[in-house]
This record gives C-alpha cells, sequence and structure tokens, in this order.
C-alpha cells in the first residue's frame, strides 16, 4: 500500500536580479527583474508503508524542496501529492498530527529547556494525554539512549545528542511517516554512524515509513533499500539500493602518497586514474578486484598516506546521465 | 587626514544603497512634524501670539531642525556597534592599524551621517516653507554659521556616544546610558527650548549637551544674532575639545584594562 | 471546535511560560530591563508638566487624561510585546524560512509563531501603565475598563504589525515598512486626539485605528457608553480577521529558506 503518492509535482522560485552598484539598485527598485528557478520539475513517485527512502542529490537539487512540499511547508505550482490520505495543501493540520519532522539545520528545541520539558511541550503540541507522553518518552529514552542527558539543558548538548533529542521529539506522537532533511549534516563519522543505527532500529520497532534526504552517499548506503537520485529539480534515478551499489556504488578511489615513485600499470578491475610525482590515485572496480588487491600493488613500506573514499555523487549522477544515452 | 577621508567617503558609498531604508525614514521624520505642527498650533491660540519669546512659527522651525539633527544621526546603531566591538574584541584589532580607534568610529559614522543629514535637510526645509509659509530671516552669512554650528553638534553628538558605547569596557551592557542620553536629547532638548524650563533649572541645562547638540545650531536657525553665534560655537568647540579628549582616555585606560585581563 | 480551542490555548500557555522562564535565566538583566522601561516611559511626564503650564488643555484633555492616555498606551503595547512579541519580528521570520517549524506543528501556525518568545521590558509598561491608571482615578470600574481596553487594543495592534509583516511573503525584505508603521501606532497613541484636525482623524477611525488603541479607551473610562464598547469590539474582531486573511493569503506564497540559498 502506498503512504506517499506524488505526482508530476513542480515548483518554481522567482528571485530578484539586481545588477551592481547604486545604478543597479535603483534599477530593480524602479522596474525589478526576476530570474525563475526551477527548483522541482515534474517529479513522480511513490513510497510504501514501512519503507526506508532516501533522496539523494548536490545541494539545491531540489530535495528540501520536494520534503517541503510534502510536509505541507511549501505550496506546489502543479501537480499533486497523496501523503496517508492527506492533500498537504488543504489539510497541513490533520497531516500534521501523523507526520514528524527533522530539519537537520533548524532547531525546534527550546535551548534553556531539558529534553524531557521539551518532550511534554511537544506531547501538549499532538495533544497527548500526560501518562501516554511519559509512557512514550520513556519508551523512546531507553530507544535512542538518552539517559545521561535527559536532565541537561539543550543548549549544553553536543550536536549528536541535539540531533537524538531533535528526532526523539518529532516520534512523540507516533507519526506513520518520518521525515528527515540532512539529519547527518554537519556531524563526525562516528555519531554519523550512531545516528543511522538508531535510525533503522526506530524503523524496525516502529515500523515507521522513513523518508531522508542526505548530500553523503554513504549514509544512504548503510540505512535505506530504495533511493531517488535527484539533479535539477528532476529524478535522475529511482532505483534499488542493490542495484545502485551494483551499477555504481562498486568503486572506490585510493590516494596515496609515496616514498619513492612507483611505476604501475593499469589492470583488469584496478584503473590508474592519476601518476604524478610521489602521488597515486587509483580506482578499484568492486566487481573484479578488491581493495587489499589494490594495496598488495603498493608497496606498504613505500607509503607515506593512504585515503579511500567512494565515488563522488557528482561523478555518480554524470555516470547516470551517460548511461542514459547509451 | 587623507585616510579618514577615505573611511568617510567609503561609508557614504555604501551607504547610497540604503537609499530606500532612507526614504522609509522619511516618513517617520514626517509623521513626528506633523504631529508638533498640530501640538503647536493647538497650543498657540492665534499664530501671532508669542510664548516665552517664541512665534509658533518659531517653535516648529525649532523643532524641524532638532528633529533634523536627531533623527540623521542614528545613535542607537552606533552604540549598538561600539558596544559590540568592545565585546567581540574586535576593538583590539583596531589597536594594530596606524589609525586611532575613536577618530575611526567619528569619520566613519560621519559618512554614515552626511546623507542622511543632507537628505532630511531638504525634507524638513520643503515641509516648513509648505506649512509656515514662512522662513527665518537669514543672510548667507548666517546660513553658513548655522551649517557650521550643526555640522559641530552632529560631531559632537557622534564623540558623545562613542563614548557611552565605551563604557563597556568596564561595564557588561552599555546600551541602558544610550537610552537615557536619548531621553535627554529627545524629551529635554528636542521638543522645547531652554527657555520653556523653570528659571531655576536653566542655567544648568545651558552646561548640558543639549545646549551644544540641539538648542545652539536651532536658536540660531529661527533667530540668528551674531553675539550669540560667536558664543554657540565657542561653547562648542570647547565641549569638542574636552568629549575627544574623553574619548581618548576612556579608549587608553578600557584598552589596557583588556590587555591586562586578556594577557 | 472547543476541544482544538482549548488544547491551543494550552499550548500557547506553556510556550508563553517556557519563554519566560528563558527570560529570567539572567537576573540582574531581566530586573534592569523592566526598571528601565518605567523610567523610560516615566522621563516624557516632564514634557506634559511643561506643555499644561502653558495652557490648561491640551488637545481637550486634562492633564489627569494625558496621564491616562499614557497609561493606557503603555498598557496596550506592554500586553502586545509581552504576549505577542515576535508578532513585530514576523518579517523576519518569514524571510529567514523559520516559519517551518511552526508549518509541521498540527496548531495554529500565526499563533504559535508569535507567541514563541516574550519582550521583557513590557513588564516595565505593564506596571507603568497600572501606576498611572491609579494617578488617574482607581476604582474596580476603571481597571476592569483599563483591562478590557487594553486586551482589545492589543489585539489590533497585533493585527497591524502582522498585516504589515505579511506584505514579506510578496515582496521580501519589507522589515522597514513593518517598523515604520509599528512606530507610526506608538507616537500618535501618546498625544491627545484633539490636537489634530481633518482628514488624519478619518484615518484614525479606520485603517491607522488608534480610535481602537487610544482614544475611544481613553473616552470610555472618562464617560462610560456601551456603543464605545461595542466599537472596540467589532473594531478589533475585524482587524484580527483581516489578519489571519492577510497571513494565510501570504502562506501560500511562502518560499521558505529557498531565496535566501538561491541568492548566494
Amino acid at each position: 500500500m502506498a503512504v506517499i503518492t506524488v505526482e508530476n509535482l513542480s515548483k518554481n522560485f522567482k528571485v530578484k536580479v539586481k545588477e551592481k552598484g547604486l545604478k543597479g539598485s535603483f534599477k530593480s527598485f524602479v522596474k525589478p527583474k526576476y530570474n525563475i528557478i526551477k527548483a522541482v520539475k515534474n517529479i513522480s513517485f511513490e513510497v510504501e508503508k514501512g519503507e526506508m527512502i532516501a533522496f539523494i542529490g548536490p545541494n539545491g537539487a531540489g530535495k528540501s524542496t520536494s520534503i517541503k512540499m510534502m510536509t505541507g511547508i511549501l505550496f506546489p505550482d502543479s501537480g499533486k501529492i497523496d501523503v496517508l490520505g492527506y492533500d498537504p495543501t488543504k489539510n497541513r493540520r490533520k497531516l500534521a498530527y501523523e507526520i514528524g519532522c527533522v530539519f537537520g539545520q533548524k532547531e525546534q528545541l527550546w535551548t534553556h529547556l531539558t529534553p524531557y520539558d521539551n518532550f511534554k511541550f511537544f506531547g501538549a503540541i499532538y495533544d497527548i494525554p500526560g501518562k501516554q507522553v511519559e509512557k512514550k518518552i520513556e519508551e523512546l529514552r531507553e530507544l535512542f539512549e538518552l539517559e545521561e542527558f535527559m536532565n541537561t539543558p539543550v543548549r549544553n548538548l553536543s550536536l549528536g545528542q541535539r540531533i537524538r533529542c531533535e528526532i526523539v521529539a518529532s516520534l512523540i506522537h507516533e507519526p506513520k511517516v518520518l521525515f528527515l532533511d540532512e539529519p547527518t549534516i554537519g556531524l563526525d563519522p562516528v555519531v554519523k554512524e550512531k545516528i543511522r543505527t538508531l535510525i533503522k532500529r526506530m524503523n524496525k520497532e516502529y515500523k515507521t515509513t522513513v523518508v531522508l534526504t542526505s548530500h553523503d552517499v554513504s549514509d544512504i548506503e548503510k540505512l535505506c533499500k530504495r533511493v531517488i537520485i535527484v539533479n535539477k529539480g528532476q529524478i535522475v534515478l529511482d532505483d534499488t539500493m542493490e542495484n545502485l551499489k551494483y551499477h555504481y556504488l562498486n568503486k572506490k578511489i585510493i590516494d596515496a602518497k609515496m616514498k619513492e615513485k612507483v611505476n604501475l600499470d593499469s589492470v583488469e578491475g584496478i584503473n590508474i586514474l592519476k601518476d604524478k610525482d610521489y602521488n597515486l590515485k587509483l580506482e578499484v572496480d568492486l566487481k573484479k578486484k578488491s581493495i587489499s588487491d589494490a594495496i598488495k600493488l603498493l608497496n606498504p613500506d613505500n607509503m607515506i598516506d593512504i585515503n579511500i573514499s567512494n565515488v563522488p555523487l557528482e561523478q555518480i549522477i554524470s555516470e547516470i546521465y551517460k548511461d542514459g544515452d547509451k | 587626514m587623507k585616510k579618514y577621508l577615505y573611511i568617510f567617503q567609503s561609508e557614504l558609498m555604501t551607504n547610497l544603497q540604503y537609499t530606500f531604508d532612507i526614504l522609509v525614514g522619511f516618513v517617520s521624520y514626517c509623521i513626528m512634524i506633523f504631529i508638533f505642527l498640530n501640538l503647536w498650533q493647538y497650543i498657540y491660540s492665534d499664530p501671532s501670539e508669542v510664548i516665552k519669546g517664541y512665534t509658533m512659527n518659531q517653535m516648529i522651525w525649532y523643532v524641524i531642525v532638532t528633529e533634523i539633527l536627531w533623527m540623521s544621526l542614528g545613535g542607537r546603531k552606533l552604540c549598538k556597534k561600539i558596544c559590540n566591538d568592545v565585546r567581540s574584541g574586535n576593538i583590539t584589532y583596531n589597536i594594530t592599524k596606524p589609525y586611532n580607534y575613536v577618530e575611526y568610529s567619528l569619520f566613519s559614522h560621519l559618512g554614515i551621517t552626511t546623507l542622511k543629514i543632507f537628505l532630511i535637510t531638504i525634507l524638513g526645509m520643503l515641509l516648513g516653507i509648505v506649512f509656515l509659509k514662512e522662513f527665518p530671516k537669514l543672510t548667507i552669512l548666517s546660513v553658513l554659521g548655522v551649517l557650521l554650528s550643526c555640522a559641530l553638534a552632529t560631531t559632537i553628538n557622534i564623540v558623545l556616544i562613542t563614548i557611552i558605547g565605551l563604557i563597556s569596557f568596564f561595564i557588561e551592557d552599555a546600551n541602558p546610558f544610550f537610552w537615557l542620553y536619548s531621553k535627554l536629547i529627545l524629551v529635554v532638548g528636542t521638543i522645547f527650548p531652554i527657555e520653556f524650563f523653570p528659571k531655576a533649572i536653566q542655567p544648568i541645562m545651558k552646561y548640558s549637551p543639549i545646549y551644544v547638540v540641539s538648542y545652539g545650531p536651532a536658536k540660531l536657525f529661527v533667530d540668528f544674532d551674531t553675539h550669540r553665534f560667536i558664543e554657540i560655537i565657542i561653547i562648542q568647540v570647547i565641549y569638542l575639545i574636552i568629549a575627544l579628549l574623553i574619548a581618548h582616555l576612556i579608549y587608553w585606560k578600557g584598552v589596557r584594562k583588556l590587555n591586562v585581563n586578556g594577557g | 471546535m472547543l476541544m482544538e480551542a482549548r488544547n491551543q490555548i494550552r499550548v500557547t500557555r506553556q510556550s508563553i511560560q517556557y519563554a519566560l522562564q528563558r527570560e529570567m535565566l539572567n537576573k540582574f538583566t531581566f530586573v534592569s530591563n523592566i526598571l528601565f522601561m518605567i523610567m523610560n516611559n516615566a522621563c516624557f511626564i516632564v514634557q506634559w508638566l511643561i506643555l499644561y503650564s502653558l495652557k490648561d488643555d491640551v488637545g481637550g484633555y486634562t492633564f489627569k487624561q494625558v496621564i491616562l492616555l499614557w497609561g493606557m498606551a503603555s498598557f496596550t503595547y506592554g500586553i502586545s510585546r509581552f504576549f505577542f512579541r515576535d508578532s513585530f519580528e514576523l518579517s523576519e521570520t518569514i524571510n529567514s524560512g523559520k516559519l517551518d517549524n511552526y508549518l509541521v506543528q498540527p496548531k495554529n501556525v500565526l499563533i504559535q509563531c508569535i507567541t514563541s518568545s516574550v519582550e521583557v521590558s513590557a513588564i516595565g509598561d505593564l506596571i507603568y501603565g497600572i501606576i498611572m491608571l491609579c494617578l488617574f482615578e482607581f476604582s474596580i470600574k476603571n481597571l476592569l475598563l483599563f483591562l478590557l481596553c487594553g486586551v482589545l487594543g492589543a489585539f489590533t495592534i497585533v493585527s497591524i504589525a502582522v498585516i504589515v509583516a505579511s506584505l514579506s511573503f510578496w515582496f521580501g525584505r519589507t522589515e522597514v515598512v513593518a517598523n515604520t508603521v509599528n512606530g507610526l501606532m506608538i507616537n500618535f497613541a501618546t498625544y491627545p486626539e484633539g490636537i489634530f484636525k481633518g482628514f488624519i482623524k478619518i484615518l484614525f477611525y479606520t485603517i491607522l485605528p488608534l480610535g481602537i488603541t487610544a482614544y475611544v479607551p481613553i473616552q470610555v473610562i472618562s464617560h462610560f457608553e456601551w456603543i464605545h464598547i461595542l466599537y472596540l469590539g467589532i473594531g478589533t474582531i475585524l482587524f484580527v480577521t483581516a489578519a489571519f486573511l492577510f497571513f494565510y493569503r501570504g502562506l501560500k506564497r511562502y518560499s521558505s529558506s529557498n531565496l535566501m540559498n538561491a541568492r548566494i
């Protein structure tokens, strides 16, 4: 059963253009010029109950705009949205009882209060009786491991602890769908990992449908079974994580700095991208060779520094476009 | 001197971009003048009446000039900026520059004020002529005299507010002091000339900042008199020198305190 | 419907309480802000003492009535700035995309966002207002009328603030306009009605409702008449309705923080 249905959704923004200097200011005051930015262009998709789905794409691709339209924050220019049987533009408040939202860059908690007081406040916003809130807080406290800082004012918490509290605050009213907009932005890798585990556990426990956005591929790799890649307001790819991994995330980049110059030739599965002075850059195709194979090629004694990373998202997108042309 | 002129010029240029905000500020000015026009028309039962030596038209011109001086000043912004400079430690950054903070603040704020004062003056004069159909008897020479006095008034005002801002070296928030200062100027110095106050406190007011930053130039405008002109200018110059000295003193004391604490 | 209103009031009360707690963290600033505001208001008595030394009545008001006018003005503004402080910052809230958080909550967006912080110095206004009422003439009847007029006036002021701030949905950065209109309402409210003549008076009883926020309340407390209360009530309802209509019409054009991002 589909909990979210989006059909032919579009949204434009009108942005005032100003020329430089005093003359420009005057001109734009008398006769303003506008640029139309097409943030979302005619997208359609469905999300099933209990699914964890990710929107990824570079900054400004239209992920946040899409989420904001699904939650009723922004009014679409055209197209249809149905979330849990509600139209967000008409039944925003009814829908609000059924969904939870976390915006990584915006705080909704009162910073001078403890997480506990905050959760009570959110209970009141969603009209939940006192006892029921207590029970729910207790439950979520265990699930998200909040014991240590339950009574510390939010302003004294670390960013990672805060995000955990933000997520809990948005779960107090047992939403059927949870929207997470860049939940791991600005966090260090260890904390990111922690948040991911907790989200996964929550999804398992409550069968909550989760829609999340990120511009970090590794976020999604570990969390979601399905991925929608967005670029320039359009859906570039809507596929399972497995397929995406098989086709596009099967490559790793190795950057190495050596003591001496090594002469390497490209072999099957290992591609030499750059070989300049003491710096090497290799692309490893994991279908054919493993990372350890690649490292064996290099002499570990000769190595000063090494860095292994995923293929950048921009490159994946451009590869998808190339495939589309074929 | 050249570097201060440059500071002045660059602030003036940036401010040209805020023309729109200034235009909206015009509305506030018009409304203040409109209120006082109505108020004094009510108080003076007929226009030929003279109260405490002022005709109705003179009273309204007086308010037009004092309001120009006060509204163009943007004192709250200046005080806030200096307080922030002190608190954020930006002020120590300025120590390493080859200019003095007091003069820097003075000239950069003069740049902000000049354009505003120019535009509001045009507006104020227009309002006066339209509503009163009369202009005070001034010769070209006395107009120059009034302008000189106005320039000195604005300069003194900025230095005094700089002093208030610099107090934040010693207490946490100096803004309430600015509040009191602005109430003093607004309620006591802008609406009524000194002659309207009880005889007993008039001599005290002659030595207060009100005399040099609002009463002096406005009085010269509505009733120019060479003898009075010389007296006002002399007092203004003395005030300016003393204010600058105090500003420098507070600045150096403050910086030293900061260095001791910061080291 | 009734249930919904009750829940809304419960949340609003809670939110104002928390906001007040936040301001009370620094006790010294808290107290000094209140005291400074009382002193600030008191300064203006000098102005009126001088004016009344020149003439026995100003704009048809006695000195006592001017005292009441000041009391009324500070009390009305006190209520609006204490409980609905963010209605004066609404323009900024809209432009910076801070409405998002309120939009995902199942409560009234406008009420939620204008009650999310309190202005401490406004407590000084409230105290000053009551003191002025006592100087005018204290009686239970006067106090009740004073409170009623204060609340209605505050709703009207907040409505105007919301209407001008909503312009931001259409025109972007309009903070200056909003500030000017709000400042203008205060300036007029502290001068006797009688000094103004002609066209401006029509404005006072229509789109610039000084009638509701200042002049009629003074009449009501000086010489009570039911018809005046009726005018105040109907006027307030009209302004509040207009504010909600404007805000919700504009909300359809809300662009979150997208415009800011696009500008970079």
